[in-house]
This record gives C-alpha cells, sequence and structure tokens, in this order.
C-alpha cells in the first residue's frame, strides 16, 4: 500500500502508542513518561507537517477500512480537516509540555497522561474522518477518555462535575446516534463530501431532513456548547487547568463546532441547508450564545468560570461564521477554530499558572499580580485583548471577516452583534487586565528571584500568545491561519 | 530614503517602550533617549521630501502607510506635542513609576502618531485602538482615586466607542469594497446605507473627539493625567477622532444637510457649554480641558459644513486642519505651562517671563489679532454663509460670543494659574521642562507668521496683517471678555451671589448619570440570577444540579452507574482501555 494510506492512521496510532506505553509506567518513571509525553507530541508535529505538506502539493491521504457491515471507517485528509490536525498538533505539543510543569507533584500521572494521549487519539480521528460513522465512533471516544481527565483530581466537586458532563454528552451523544441512524436508513453511508449529497433528498423528504438536522446539530450542540446546551462547560471547569485548556481550546468543545462545519458543508452542503431554511435558525441560536455567554461571564469572579462563559460565547463566533452564506463568513468562522483555540488556551495556560504559583482562583484576587508576574499577564493581556478582537490580535482577523462576510451574505444585524459582543468582551476582560497592572497587590506574594514560575508552564502561555499575535500581524503571509482556512473556503465556496 | 523615515517614525516608538524596563547598560541607554521617539516623525513631517507612502499586504488585512496633505499637516501637530512632551516628561516626572509612564506614553505615542499615517481602515482602527487602551496607561498612572476614577469612565466610554467604530468601519468598508482612506468617502457616500455609517462614525469618534454629551470622561481625565500627558491627551489625541471623521466622512462626496447642521449644532452648544461649566472649575487643569471642549465645538462647525456643502470641502478642510494645528500647538503650550508655572522659579522675572509665555497661547486661543487664533476663526467664519438659513446670521452672531466666553475662560485660567505661581513649592524648574515648553509657546508664536507661506493650501487668502475693521473685530471680543471677567469678579466681591459661581463638579452631566445607572439593576447579575434561580437553570443550572443528584443517588442501587463511578478508578480505566485498544487494533487488521 501506498505511504499516503498509512500517514492518517499512523497519525492516530502515534498517540495511541504513546498512551499505551505510558499507561503501565508507574509513578516515579518521571522522565521516562516525560520523554514518551513529548516524543509522541513531537512525532505527531511532524507527521502533521508532512501530511500538510503533502495535501498541499496535491497528495491525496485517506485510508478506507470496513467496519460493521456495509460500513466502513474513512480517515481521510481535506482542508478542513488540515486546520484541525493543524491547531491540535501545535497546541497538544504546548498542552504537554504545560501539564507536565502542571501535574508532575500530583498523583495518578500516569493515568492522565495515559488519558490524555487517547483524548489526542479520538480529537486526530475526528478531525480526519470521512464519513458520518467515523465521526460518531471518535466523538464518542472523547467523550469516554475526557471523563477520568475531567474528574483526575477525584474531589467530590470533580466527580460531580464529571458527572454533568457524561449527563450531557451522552444525552448529546445519543441524540447524535439517532440522527445518523436516521440519516442512514434514508441514504446508506454518509460520505464526508464538499456540497453533501442530500440534495435529491432534500427535495423529496424536506421535513425529514430538517428533523435530522436538528437531532444532529443538537447532539453536537452540546460539545459545542450552543445556549441551551452550554450547562456542562462552566462545571466541568474543575477539571486540572491544562485539561480546561483542552476542552476550550481543542479537544471537546472544538470537536462539537467542528462536526457542525461538517454537517453544513459536507453532509447537507452549503446550498441545501440554505435551501431548507437551517441556516438561519442555527444562526440566530450562535447570535443567542454569543451574547448569553458573555452576559454571564460578566458576573463571574471564579477566572476559570469567566473562562468558561468567554468560550461558550466566543465558540459559536464558528457557528455563526459557517451559517452565513458566502465565503467571507466561512473565512472568519473557520480561522475562529484556529484563533480561539490559540486564544483561549493562552488564558487558561494563565489560570493555571495563577493558581498553581500564587494560588489565585478569583478574579478579585488578582489586583496588582500583573507586578509579580509580568509575563504571564503579557500573555493574557494580548489573549484578552484578542477575545475583544483588538488589532492586530488574532481575534480581530476572525472578527474583521464575519463582519464583512455578513454583510456580503446581506445580514447586516451581524455587524452590531459583533460591536457588542467585542464591548462585553472588554467588560469583563479589561477591568482584569487593569487591575492585574495598575492596582496594588493585597495579598503578600513571596518575592521571587529568576524566573516567575516554573518554565513548563510560562513557556506555552508565552508560546501561544506570540502565535495569537503572530496569527493576526502575519495573516496575510502563508502558513496563517487565514492562509490555512483560504484553502477550505476555495473547497467550499469555489475559487 | 523617506520610506524608510516613514517607517522608523511609526515603528520606534512601539519598538522602544518593551526595552523601557530592561536594566542593561543598553537599555538605560534606550530609556534615556526615549523621551525623544517622536522626533523622526516630526523630521518626516516637516521633511520637504514629498509624500511616502508604503504597503505591507501581508500585515493583518494588508497594510497601507501614507503621508498625504491631511496627513503631514496632522502629524507635524502629533509629532511636534510628542516630543515636546516627552523631554518634558523626561524632567517633569518622579523616577518613582517612571518606567512605567514612559512605556505606556510611548505605546500611546505609537498609537497616535499612526493614526495620520495610516491609509486604511485597518490600519487607522488599530492605531486609534492602541492609542485609546495604552492611553488608559497615563490617566490612572498617578492611581489614586480620582485618577481610577477617571481611568474607568474613560475606559467605559472607549469601549463604546471602539464598537461604534468597529460596527461603523466594517459598513464603510464594505460599502467600498477596499479598506483604503482615500477610497472610503466615496465607497460611503454611495452606500444606502450612509446614514447608518455615519452615525457610528460619529459616535465612534465624537468620544476621542470630546464631542457633548460624549465628553464627560475629558474633563476628569485630562487633568489627573500627568501633566506631559493632559498636554498630548488635550492637544493632539483629541485630534484623532477629528480625524477619523476627516478620513471616512463622506466629505466632498455626499451632501448630509441633516447630519451638517446637528453637527453645527452640537459644536455651537459644545462651544458655550464647554465655557459655561469651565468657568466654574477650581483647577487650571480642569479649565483648560473644559475650552478643549469648547474649542473642539468650534471645529465641528467646520465639519458640518464640509457634511452640508460637498463642493466646498477643500477649504472646509483646510479650515478644520489650520484650527486643528493652531489649537493643538497652542493647548498643548498651555497645559504644559501648568506644570512650569507650579515649579520653583528664582524670581519675579523668570515669573513674568512665565506668566508671559503662558498668556500667548492664552491670547491665541481667544484669538486676539496676530496670531493663528485669529486665522482660525478667520477662515472658520468664512465657510458660514455654506449653511442653510438662518445658521450663516446665527453664526454671525454666535461666533463673535463665543470669542467672548473663549476669552472668560482663558482669563480665568491665568487667574488661577498665577494664584499658583506664586506659591513657592514643588520641583525646582529644570531645562528640560521649561525648553520644550518654550518652544512650543514659540511656535504657536509664530503660526500666525508661517501658515500663510508654509501651508497656502490651508488659507484662502494671505491674511497677513488685518485692516482696521478686521482688527477690531477681533479685539473688541477680548476686551469685552476680559471686562466681563472684571465686572463679574466685582460683582462676586459685593454681593457674592450663588448663582455667579455654581458649584459644578467636572465631568458636569456625568453624575446625575452615573446615579440614574446606579439606580438600575445590573444587567448581568439579573440573568446570572434568573440562571441560577431556575428560570433559564431548566437548562443549565438548577435543574441540571437536581438531575444529577438523582443521578448520584440511584448510582446505590444501578449497578450501571456505579460501573460509571468506577471509571474514575485506576482498574477501570486500565479495563477501558484494554477494551478500546482491543477493537481498534481488531478493526485494523480486519479492515486492512
Amino acid at each position: 500500500m501506498e505511504w499516503t494510506f498509512w500517514m492518517a492512521p499512523g497519525l492516530l496510532a502515534v498517540s495511541f502508542v504513546t498512551a499505551l506505553l505510558i499507561f503501565p509506567l508507574d509513578e516515579e518513571q518521571v522522565r521516562l513518561r516525560t520523554a514518551l509525553n513529548l516524543g509522541g507530541a513531537t512525532l505527531k508535529l511532524i507527521l502533521v507537517g508532512v501530511m500538510a505538506w503533502g495535501i498541499l502539493t496535491g497528495h491525496e491521504f485517506e485510508a478506507r477500512l470496513s467496519f460493521v457491515g456495509e460500513l466502513e471507517l474513512v480517515l481521510r485528509l481535506d482542508y478542513l480537516s488540515l486546520l484541525f490536525i493543524v491547531l491540535s498538533a501545535i497546541l497538544w505539543f504546548l498542552t504537554t509540555v504545560y501539564a507536565v510543569g502542571y501535574l508532575e507533584q500530583s498523583p495518578h500521572r500516569s493515568r492522565f497522561f495515559g488519558f490524555f494521549s487517547l483524548c489526542v487519539t479520538a480529537t486526530m480521528g475526528i478531525a480526519l474522518a470521512g464519513n458520518l460513522v467515523t465521526f460518531f465512533v471518535f466523538y464518542e471516544l472523547l467523550t469516554v477518555v475526557t471523563y477520568p481527565l475531567v474528574v483526575h483530581r477525584g474531589t467530590g466537586e470533580a466527580l460531580e462535575g464529571g458527572r454533568v458532563y457524561l449527563l450531557y454528552t451522552l444525552t448529546g451523544g445519543t441524540v447524535l446516534l439517532l440522527g445518523i441512524a436516521w440519516l442512514h436508513s434514508l441514504t446508506g453511508p454518509v460520505e464526508f463530501v464538499t456540497g453533501g449529497q442530500l440534495a435529491d433528498l432534500a427535495v423529496e423528504r424536506p421535513a425529514t431532513l430538517r428533523l435530522i438536522f436538528l437531532l444532529i446539530v443538537g447532539g453536537l450542540g452540546v460539545k459545542a456548547a450552543i445556549f441551551p446546551l452550554h450547562g456542562w462547560l462552566p462545571i466541568a471547569m474543575v477539571a486540572p487547568a491544562p485539561v480546561s485548556a483542552l476542552l476550550h481550546a481543542v479537544a471537546v468543545v472544538k470537536a462539537g463546532a467542528f462536526g457542525i462545519v461538517r454537517v453544513i458543508f459536507d453532509v447537507y452542503g452549503i446550498e441545501v441547508a440554505d435551501g431548507l431554511g437551517l441556516l438561519a435558525p442555527l444562526s440566530l441560536a450562535a447570535a443567542v450564545t454569543i451574547l448569553y455567554g458573555s452576559v454571564r461571564a460578566l458576573a463571574q469572579d471564579d477566572l476559570k468560570r469567566l473562562l468558561a462563559f468567554s468560550t461558550v460565547s466566543q465558540i459559536s463566533y464558528v457557528a455563526l461564521g459557517v451559517s452565513l452564506l458566502g465565503p467571507v463568513a466561512t473565512a472568519g468562522g473557520l480561522v475562529h477554530l484556529l484563533h480561539q483555540g490559540m486564544m483561549k488556551v493562552t488564558l487558561f495556560f494563565c489560570a493555571g499558572i495563577l493558581s498553581e504559583t500564587l494560588g489565585i482562583h478569583r478574579v478579585s484576587e488578582m489586583r496588582g499580580v500583573g507586578r509579580r508576574m509580568p509575563l504571564t499577564m503579557a500573555a493574557f493581556t494580548v489573549a484578552g485583548f484578542g477575545m475583544i478582537g483588538v488589532p492586530p490580535v488574532a481575534g480581530f482577523i476572525s472578527k474583521w471577516y464575519l463582519g464583512l462576510g455578513a454583510l456580503e451574505a446581506g445580514q447586516e444585524w451581524v455587524v452590531p452583534l459583533l460591536a457588542l459582543s467585542g464591548a462585553l468582551n472588554a467588560t469583563y476582560f479589561l477591568p482584569i487586565i487593569g487591575a492585574a497592572w495598575f492596582r496594588s497587590p493585597e495579598a503578600d506574594w513571596a518575592e521571587f528571584d529568576g524566573p516567575e514560575t516554573d518554565w513548563m508552564l510560562l513557556f506555552p502561555a508565552l508560546a501561544t500568545a506570540l502565535l495569537s499575535l503572530a496569527a493576526g500581524v502575519m495573516a496575510g503571509l502563508p502558513f496563517s491561519p487565514l492562509w490555512l482556512t483560504s484553502f477550505a473556503v476555495t473547497e467550499i465556496h469555489g475559487p | 530614503m523617506n520610506t524608510l523615515l516613514l517607517l522608523t517614525a511609526i515603528i520606534l516608538p512601539a519598538v522602544v517602550a518593551p526595552l523601557v524596563f530592561g536594566a542593561s547598560r543598553p537599555a538605560l541607554a534606550v530609556r534615556a533617549l526615549a523621551p525623544w521617539a517622536a522626533s523622526p516623525a516630526l523630521l518626516l513631517a516637516l521633511s520637504p521630501l514629498g509624500f511616502p507612502s508604503i504597503e505591507l499586504p501581508w500585515v493583518v488585512a494588508g497594510v497601507h502607510f501614507e503621508l498625504d496633505l491631511i496627513g503631514r499637516v496632522f502629524l507635524i501637530v502629533t509629532a511636534a506635542l510628542w516630543t515636546a512632551a516627552g523631554v518634558y516628561a523626561s524632567g517633569y516626572m518622579d523616577r518613582e513609576g517612571w518606567r512605567r509612564f514612559l512605556f505606556f506614553f510611548l505605546l500611546t505615542m505609537a498609537g497616535n502618531l499612526g493614526l495620520p499615517i495610516a491609509g486604511d481602515a485597518v490600519s487607522f482602527y488599530f492605531f486609534f485602538a492602541l492609542m485609546t487602551f495604552a492611553g488608559y496607561g497615563l490617566i490612572v498612572h498617578a492611581g489614586d482615586q480620582a485618577a481610577r476614577r477617571a481611568g474607568r469612565v474613560y475606559l467605559v466610554l472607549a469601549v463604546i466607542g471602539e464598537a461604534f467604530l468597529l460596527a461603523g468601519l466594517v459598513l464603510a468598508v464594505d460599502a467600498t469594497g477596499s479598506i483604503l482612506v482615500g477610497a472610503i468617502p466615496a465607497g460611503v457616500a454611495r452606500s444606502p446605507d450612509v446614514g447608518a455609517i455615519t452615525a457610528c462614525l460619529m459616535v465612534g469618534f465624537a468620544i476621542k473627539a470630546g464631542a457633548v454629551p460624549l465628553h464627560v470622561w475629558l474633563p476628569l481625565a485630562h487633568p489627573v493625567a500627568p501633566t506631559p500627558a493632559s498636554a498630548v491627551l488635550s492637544g493632539s489625541m483629541i485630534k484623532g477622532g477629528l480625524l477619523g471623521w476627516l478620513r471616512f466622512f463622506p466629505l466632498g462626496e455626499a451632501t448630509l444637510p441633516e447630519w451638517g447642521v446637528f453637527v453645527v449644532a452640537m459644536g455651537i452648544v459644545a462651544a458655550f457649554f464647554g465655557v459655561v461649566v469651565g468657568l466654574v472649575q477650581t483647577d487650571a487643569k480642569t479649565v483648560l480641558a473644559y475650552s478643549s471642549i469648547s474649542q473642539m465645538g468650534l471645529i465641528n462647525i467646520g465639519v458640518g459644513i464640509a457634511l452640508t456643502a460637498p463642493d466646498s470641502v477643500v477649504p472646509a478642510i483646510g479650515a478644520i486642519m489650520l484650527y486643528a494645528t493652531h489649537h493643538g500647538l497652542a493647548k498643548g503650550a498651555l497645559f504644559l505651562g501648568v506644570g512650569v508655572a507650579e515649579a520653583r522659579t528664582r524670581g519675579p522675572t523668570s515669573r513674568r517671563l512665565i506668566l508671559f509665555g503662558l498668556g500667548l497661547p492664552a491670547l491665541a486661543i481667544a484669538g486676539a489679532p496676530l496670531t493663528s487664533g485669529a486665522i482660525a476663526k478667520q477662515e472658520l467664519k468664512q465657510l458660514t454663509p455654506l449653511l442653510p438659513d438662518p445658521w450663516p446670521h446665527l453664526l454671525d452672531w454666535l461666533l463673535p460670543l463665543s470669542a467672548i466666553a473663549t476669552t472668560l475662560l482663558m482669563v480665568r485660567f491665568l487667574v488661577l494659574t498665577q494664584r499658583r505661581l506664586t506659591t513657592d513649592a514643588g520641583h525646582r524648574l529644570v531645562p528640560l521642562v521649561w525648553i520644550p515648553w518654550a518652544a512650543l509657546v514659540t511656535a504657536v508664536a509664530v503660526l500666525f507668521w508661517i501658515l500663510p507661506y508654509r501651508m497656502p493650501v490651508l488659507t484662502s487668502g494671505t491674511p497677513h496683517l488685518p485692516g482696521p475693521d478686521a482688527l477690531a473685530a477681533e479685539v473688541l471680543p477680548i476686551l469685552a471678555g476680559v471686562a466681563a471677567f472684571v465686572a463679574v469678579v466685582r460683582l462676586r466681591r459685593r454681593w457674592a451671589p450663588a448663582w455667579i459661581a455654581p458649584h459644578i463638579v467636572p465631568g458636569d452631566i456625568l453624575a446625575p448619570v452615573e446615579r440614574a445607572l446606579a439606580r438600575l439593576p445590573r444587567p448581568d447579575l439579573v440573568v446570572e440570577r434568573l440562571a441560577s434561580g431556575g428560570i433559564t437553570g431548566g437548562m443549565s443550572g438548577q435543574i441540571a444540579r437536581r438531575w444529577y443528584r438523582i443521578y448520584s443517588e440511584s448510582a446505590r442501587y444501578d449497578p450501571l452507574i456505579r460501573l460509571e463511578l468506577r471509571l474514575t478508578r485506576w482498574a477501570a480505566g486500565i479495563g477501558l482501555l484494554l477494551l478500546v485498544t482491543a477493537s481498534l487494533l481488531f478493526l485494523l487488521a480486519w479492515g486492512s
């Protein structure tokens, strides 16, 4: 078989084998475990690099395996997958470094890192899935392997959070399965093909397709935290910081958003979805979520909870962008998959650093923390301004294209929405940033020599902050997120 | 060569900003030179080498830097003020907190200097945001209660402004199909949404420009900032909003008489409102802040005229720029002068010199003959016939009246400052402080003489020396203003009626607005209560909680749920893993 066959499964295998090797390790085998973790993450980066080069030079990566009956497991790299695997590979590498620094003193490390790697495996599978069944398999796998990470601390609160997480995601998964099964019963296996293959069915049975869309997107909407299905996300905040970072930036929430993107573009096709009148309600739901998340974030004092509500709000930019017709809005929505990932992971890294180093969990405790931890807060500031959408941070690019795309699609109402959302974001991020830099500290933090915290915590935060900045400043250059997105947009809307 | 200078002028302050925190020897050198960071921009603005431009299509959404005529005029004022204020700051500021001040000073400078050079909407928005948010650091620098409050009010309005700005610019760029500032006015004019775009841009920029009623942050923020920062806030940054209007309003492309008249009316209101509230202030810098509100009101009359009469947009923009140049330099000189007057001085001679140096820009602002203010007001007056009736007649009366009012305010300022001059406390007056101030005063003094030659585009004629009639028209309001001031002071001494000097706190209409807002429930807390109280919590909060309580209780009886709880344990994890592994391996083997 061709090497192109093995690349996609190989990408999954790297993380999977890492997990297998890590599980049996003793708690004390720190070096070996760290080497395996970082080795796996690095290898994955390289493989993703090769695949990115491959697809850009016209290679096709596809692996088909028969599954149950006529169903097949298909792993295939297209330009949408590319966005997701590039994001995952880079952020996973940095999160691994961060997690090693964050957790190396706590118990159950082998369990943690094992599931951590399984979580990557599932995410990669979601990214590369070439049909609905494959997508579903990995989507559910992700639910299951993330659970041990959420409850990792094992406290009552953590277990409760984990239970809510499972309750929501398993219910969502069931609804999703129902939708997928129904669709299969009508059409047979559903491949992901740009434009979808449901045009004929849409003429014959529009009502059924609408209902199926509701089931599928409703199921996916749980992980994508679309109001009112978002309830689990702020509760799952009990997870350790690297897990939260992952959940919000790459894995779970993104899996839901990515699924919605797939369903709209590659299952239904944007024209069919629009013809069935499915996009307007979705964009409305996204708009409500954007505002609701931000308004809830305003009242939060717990930093991670605030960030969780901010995610609820921000992730719906993706759904909003892809549910507005037109290439520019699509670009704005898709590029936010990457931009939101980089910025949110930075914020969670910083939140973790604050709690680990100074025991700060609340916004009200952050006064003057900029003096004690200038680099951490600099990273936080960059990401915060990015969330608000201030140029030249990446978030501005998303917003700008969303706004222009909405106007191109004749949806003027999105512009005031974006302006208002930016103002709300500013209303909860600026007081934090302002207090951190300009207020005098109230707590008596010990003086420090040398670096402000462990470099394994600081480096990932600084790296992602710089990435967020670079993604905005150099948006017009090759290999920027916007550039990567342009291929997917061309694939969807034509050149 | 000029392109290189252009790039240096923009980038230098932003690059130097983070370096000021260093402790190494080179960092010390950088810190010593950092206050001069605006000088390349000044060199660029004054260089006779044409109008350079740079295009960087790969940056953000495609960046165009371009120095056109409007940009050049604004850059002269901006760069001159920032250079003077920078040098002044290096002598004036305490060493305590100097590095942090310098950092925000340089970032704000970078934003402000970028505005005239920004050749596209995104760059303009970026520089505007940079100036706005970094400016917060200057306003709250003192760190006391007043500074924090001013910072809060500033930030709230700034965020509102940014939101309107984003909406306005997105709409404008979409209507134009281009981000270039040169193309946008025409694009906006063609758009069916011209009203909405104009409204968004008007509000977005009005906040920075201190237009009534969005001015409330200004009398709080301009005075609490350290004096060199006040000078650039009130002299130069305030013009950023004005420049935004000139760049993005459909001036010369569309006739918007309703908008034009509205802007004129609000300008007139501001011109008098600023004086009235300013007169009862007791702090010299607050008086100057209100004077800025009033003067910006006068400039906005020009903006309104440009919106009304597209055919005469060139002289209108000329008059606006002329007024902006004059006001920027004069107001900068006055603010810096407050710091000079507060310093400890050697004797009556230097005191007299300082008073003279304060009086000159004050006279210029009042529009005395042979000052830049006289030309500025004259140019503005020549435009008024372009307005629909009855505005020209009204303005024939109101403009001289406003000159009287302005004189009153300037006298009030001089009286307040003179009181400080006689107290012998404070820092020693060092050359780094008085030289940049004196340079600005000199610039104000010579502006009248060089303007017609250096900027022929800005002036309609060559108004070198006024004739007897014009002289009378310029002198009379000033005499009237001084007389009125003296009369009021006398009256007050005799009867001291309260209405002559009512107490209006800085921020005027802000206080009742804040009180009203405080009475309203906070929307986020209302939502929070609803969400946790069960109304929307049906989906998220309360009911979910109830659900998992039931769920966990049933775990005691339900073996399946007990199993799920065991997942948390190590053994279960391994078991799950093995299961997953086995199935995946099985599938792999089976499939290939």
